[in-house]
């Protein structure tokens, strides 16, 4: 396994996901302890101290978040965990939600504590099947052993979760689109200001936290700040849950300690790229952040700092390795397809730019494309920049200009020769295909 | 007050504006599709973008509508950046846009139209085909969608969900795919502010099925009027054709007559908005004409006929008038200057909630269906009409009064503008001119008066009220 491990900590089993075994493991006395002897705001003081920074995609501190939500102010707050996982290549909240769902349950319950949260709302991809089951259990368990719905003996702490279920849109994984969804509109992003800390969900303060930044909850109360910024590196602390697909030998998910060499995850830990091959590309954290060449990443270590550096970002920890003799321009063509198709439609720049990009990439794999569409498409991708409501179009934009940027002569090649220098290849079988052909 | 700066020009805002309602209340123009001085903010067509110079020597941009104004920051609304920004957007907006400029009603009155010419001028730099969509889409039996026009602003849907809450409007699908449609329940059917969409569209893709190609923008002219379908008084533009653009190849009733009506913006009465029923004045001021004076129902010319009524005033020992809530204040006024000292005078409600009509709400309609019934009352008193015994003569002025409530044996004068059978049976009838024909003011119910003007000229054979109670109280001839 790639380095120390904080979420991924047990060994999985049939029941390790019920209430009884996480219990053995020690569940829910951290939530005890923290009712009986913690104040709200020394929950947030830890959290902060931690350095813990969220997993969903943009790194931003939790505990900054945390502050902003007034204590005894008067008026209600909402705590959201976002569990539509959306952004594609990434399926590490999956694990949490099948594998720990009362690790994340009780984490949701001390950040309740932390923020004064009477409802607090899980918003669960529409796609997710068995992790709505799992969930839904655990709520179910959590419910009946008195840890939601009624005060927890000894205290006057008292938090209802509701578990809510998207319709399968990207743009509900956005924070604002997210909320809105929950109250039962269209899944549309907000304009910010005011932020969702001041004015969220029904217009009152709301933290929204991913799935697995919540998770690490717990365990930073339980060990204490200190112990979590041992791990990993003072300013990436921590682990990160990496779900790794593509051309890799053993695709799944990795938590992987911040610092750890990113080729030794790649082939050590998932056996190397299929076939022996090299690693052409790699989208490091979701389609949304900024592509690397094979190049760009031989020195690199798994974390914020040196990917920052090396132009991209750690995303959402979905990574994709792309081995040699992938076609680029037909996988931006997968990815433009996916963001016309999930562009919510509000805004000018992207609800358009997206179709208009799709358009001239469907053009160019045709074979009508023309020299000038290379620059269209930069030029589209800049339009978008900063222009939008939510993050999307921006997101859209930078890995469509990434994608240029690094493979510009496969583009050439393909508008000039009206066919991919690749073969307009994808997939690369995987050995036991190779055995059956 | 905060104060800030926009293009280095001081501005000063009231407290929580934003950056787009200071600069428009001090007179920098940004431009806007999306956003509505009378709705919420949506901030989704990002035409509005602007520059924001921060302390520290850089810049940042966002959109005007929704910047809250910060003390001592400095705008810029049309520098380089927001130039290209604009460009780029409006580029966006055109891009699936069928730029139908030629056959679309909204031309001549298009923010999108405008806005191109003023900010980006220059021919589309797609090649590729554009997205298609529903042409004519019924919405409601008067309003028709046009979605390849539409630029989904969103300014319809929040109107139904803000202002007349009906919730009927949204959209559907996502993506450039999306669509403005109505509920299946048919609430935006029987919207009774509907009409008002067609207005706040910032392009041509909400259509008046009334309006439909009847006319483009430029041959009308908008005259001041006011609404007299109830005692709000909501203030209105009643558009007809140019003289100047008068065709004698038209039909004359076309080069006369009512092609639409919009609101006019007052905000201590009806703010932007008018509910449908004064969309359709022409059903009330298009109705036949009564234009000879009659005599016990034979057509006379019209001094004869005030001869013949002057005579039975004159004679009367108890007359009664009743008096018509839809006369100007000045008609009023002049009544009461002549001849209701002759008169018992009574007010007469000219007209009554139709069938289906919806008689009040909290938006904007009132129960009362006449426009000056407040200035009326104040004039006349507010006594149910009763005919005292030996009653001999009743001057019935306007319509809306039924004959068989008259007392037995009196005579009648009566003073009415269209074509009705009680006409014939009076003693007198002499034709009054109508609301489009003449000047005036009327007093809604909240006491706010407001004036209407002349659209069309009246003919020879029909009075206005004013001169013809001058002619009827003294022995002048009629003006």
């Amino acid at each position: 396994m790639p380095g120390r491990q904080l979420l991924m900590n047990f060994p999985v089993t049939a029941t390790s996901h019920t209430l009884a075994d996480y219990r053995a493991r020690g569940g829910y006395a951290t939530l005890k302890r923290v009712l009986k002897t913690m104040k709200p705001e020394d929950v947030t003081k830890e959290v902060t101290a931690s350095g813990l920074l969220g997993h969903g995609g943009a790194a931003f501190p939790v505990g900054r978040k945390w502050a902003v939500i007034k204590l005894n102010d008067g008026q209600p707050h909402f705590l959201c965990c976002n569990a539509d996982e959306g952004e594609p290549g990434t399926f590490k909240d999956r694990w949490i939600l099948e594998n720990a769902p009362h690790l994340l349950l009780e984490s949701m319950l001390i950040a309740s504590y932390a923020l004064q949260v009477r409802n607090a709302f899980v918003y669960m991809r529409g796609e997710f099947d068995l992790p709505n089951r799992r969930l839904q259990a655990a709520i179910e368990e959590a419910y009946d052993a008195g840890y939601f719905g009624a005060s927890i003996p000894g205290t006057d702490f008292i938090c209802d979760i509701f578990l809510y279920r998207g319709a399968g849109s990207y743009v509900c994984g956005e924070a604002s689109g997210l909320l809105t969804s929950i109250e039962g509109k269209k899944g549309y992003p907000r304009n910010r200001p005011p932020r969702l800390t001041v004015r969220g969900l029904y217009q009152k303060p709301t933290v929204v936290n991913n799935v697995e930044t919540l998770a690490n909850i717990t365990g930073i109360i339980r060990d204490g700040a200190e112990a979590f910024r041992k791990v990993g590196l003072p300013k990436s602390p921590g682990t990160q849950l990496v779900s790794i697909s593509g051309h890799v030998v053993r695709p799944g998910v990795y938590e992987v300690e911040h610092g750890y060499p990113l080729m030794k995850l790649l082939n050590e830990d998932c056996g190397g790229m299929l076939g022996g091959r090299a690693l052409k590309a790699l989208i490091p954290g979701g389609i949304s952040t900024k592509v690397l060449t094979g190049a760009d990443c031989a020195e690199l270590t798994y974390d914020h700092a040196t990917f920052d550096k090396a132009g991209s970002s750690l995303g959402s920890g979905g990574m994709i390795a792309i081995a040699d003799g992938t076609c680029m321009v037909r996988l931006l063509q997968v990815m433009l397809r996916f963001w016309h198709h999930e562009s919510c439609g509000q805004c000018t720049p992207c609800r358009e730019g997206m179709g208009w990009m799709h358009r001239i990439i469907d053009r160019i794999v045709a074979g009508q494309g023309r020299m000038e569409d290379i620059e269209r498409l930069v030029a589209i991708s800049d339009a978008n920049d900063g222009t939008t409501i939510c993050g999307m179009g921006d997101a859209a934009g930078y890995a469509t200009v990434g994608f240029i940027a690094k493979f510009r002569d496969e583009f050439e090649y393909f508008i000039q020769h009206k066919r991919s220098r690749c073969g307009g290849v994808l997939e690369v079988a995987r050995p036991a295909e190779v055995a059956h052909a | 007050m905060p104060e800030f700066f926009i293009n280095r020009q001081p501005v000063h805002a009231e407290p929580g504006q934003t950056v787009m309602q200071a600069a428009l209340a001090a007179g920098h123009y940004i431009p806007y599709f999306c956003w509505h001085p009378n709705l919420s903010v949506a901030g989704n067509c990002r035409i509005c973008i602007v520059e924001v110079e921060d302390s520290k020597g850089g810049t940042w941009m966002d959109i005007a509508c929704n910047m809250p104004v910060d003390e001592g920051m400095r705008v810029l609304t049309d520098s380089e950046g927001v130039t290209k920004r604009r460009k780029e957007i409006l580029q966006m907006i055109l891009l699936n846009h069928p730029v139908d400029c030629g056959i679309c009603d909204k031309a001549g009155e298009c923010s999108l139209q405008d806005y191109h010419y003023e900010y980006n001028g220059e021919r589309p730099v797609s090649f590729d085909p554009k997205v298609q969509a529903t042409k004519f889409h019924p919405l409601s039996e008067r309003i028709v969608l046009d979605n390849e026009r539409c630029i989904l602003c969103s300014r319809c849907v929040r109107f139904t969900n803000e202002v007349s809450g009906t919730h009927s409007l949204g959209i559907q699908h996502r993506g450039d795919h999306s669509l403005i449609r109505a509920s299946e329940d048919g609430a935006f059917g029987s919207d009774p502010y509907s009409d008002n969409v067609i207005d706040i569209c910032p392009v041509g893709a909400l259509l008046s099925r009334n309006f439909l190609y009847k006319s483009r923008v430029w041959y009308l002219k908008a005259t001041p009027s006011i609404c007299p379908g109830c005692e709000r008084g909501c203030n209105v533009d009643i558009w007809h054709r140019r003289s100047e653009w008068k065709l004698n190849a038209l039909d004359p009733r076309q080069n006369a007559s009512i092609d639409r009506v919009t609101p006019r913006e007052n905000p201590a009465v009806n703010g932007p908005w008018i509910c449908n029923k004064g969309r359709d004045l022409a059903a009330i001021f298009e109705r036949p004409r009564a234009e000879r004076a009659m005599l016990k129902g034979t057509p006379v010319e019209l001094p004869l006929a005030i001869d013949a009524a002057r005579a039975l005033i004159a004679s009367a020992r108890r007359p009664v008038a009743l008096v018509s809530s839809w006369a100007s204040n000045e008609e009023l006024a002049a009544f009461k200057s002549t001849l209701a000292n002759r008169f018992a005078c009574f007010v007469k409600s000219d007209w009554t909630p139709q069938p289906g009509e919806r008689v009040e709400d909290d938006v904007l309609i009132k129960p009362d269906k006449n426009p000056n019934a407040k200035a009326a009352r104040a004039l006349f008193g507010a006594a149910p009409i009763a005919f005292p015994d030996g009653t001999d003569l009743v001057l019935v002025w306007g319509e809306g009064f039924s004959f068989t409530q008259l007392p037995r044996g009196a005579s009648v004068i009566y003073l009415n503008s269209y074509l009705q059978p009680e006409n014939g049976h009076a003693d007198v009838f002499l034709p009054l001119s109508i609301q489009t024909e003449r000047r005036g003011r009327y007093t809604n119910f909240e006491g706010t008066v407001s004036n209407f003007e002349p659209c069309f000229g009246k003919k020879a054979t029909v009075a206005d009220a004013e001169p013809l109670f001058a002619a009827l109280a003294t022995h002048e001839a009629i003006a």
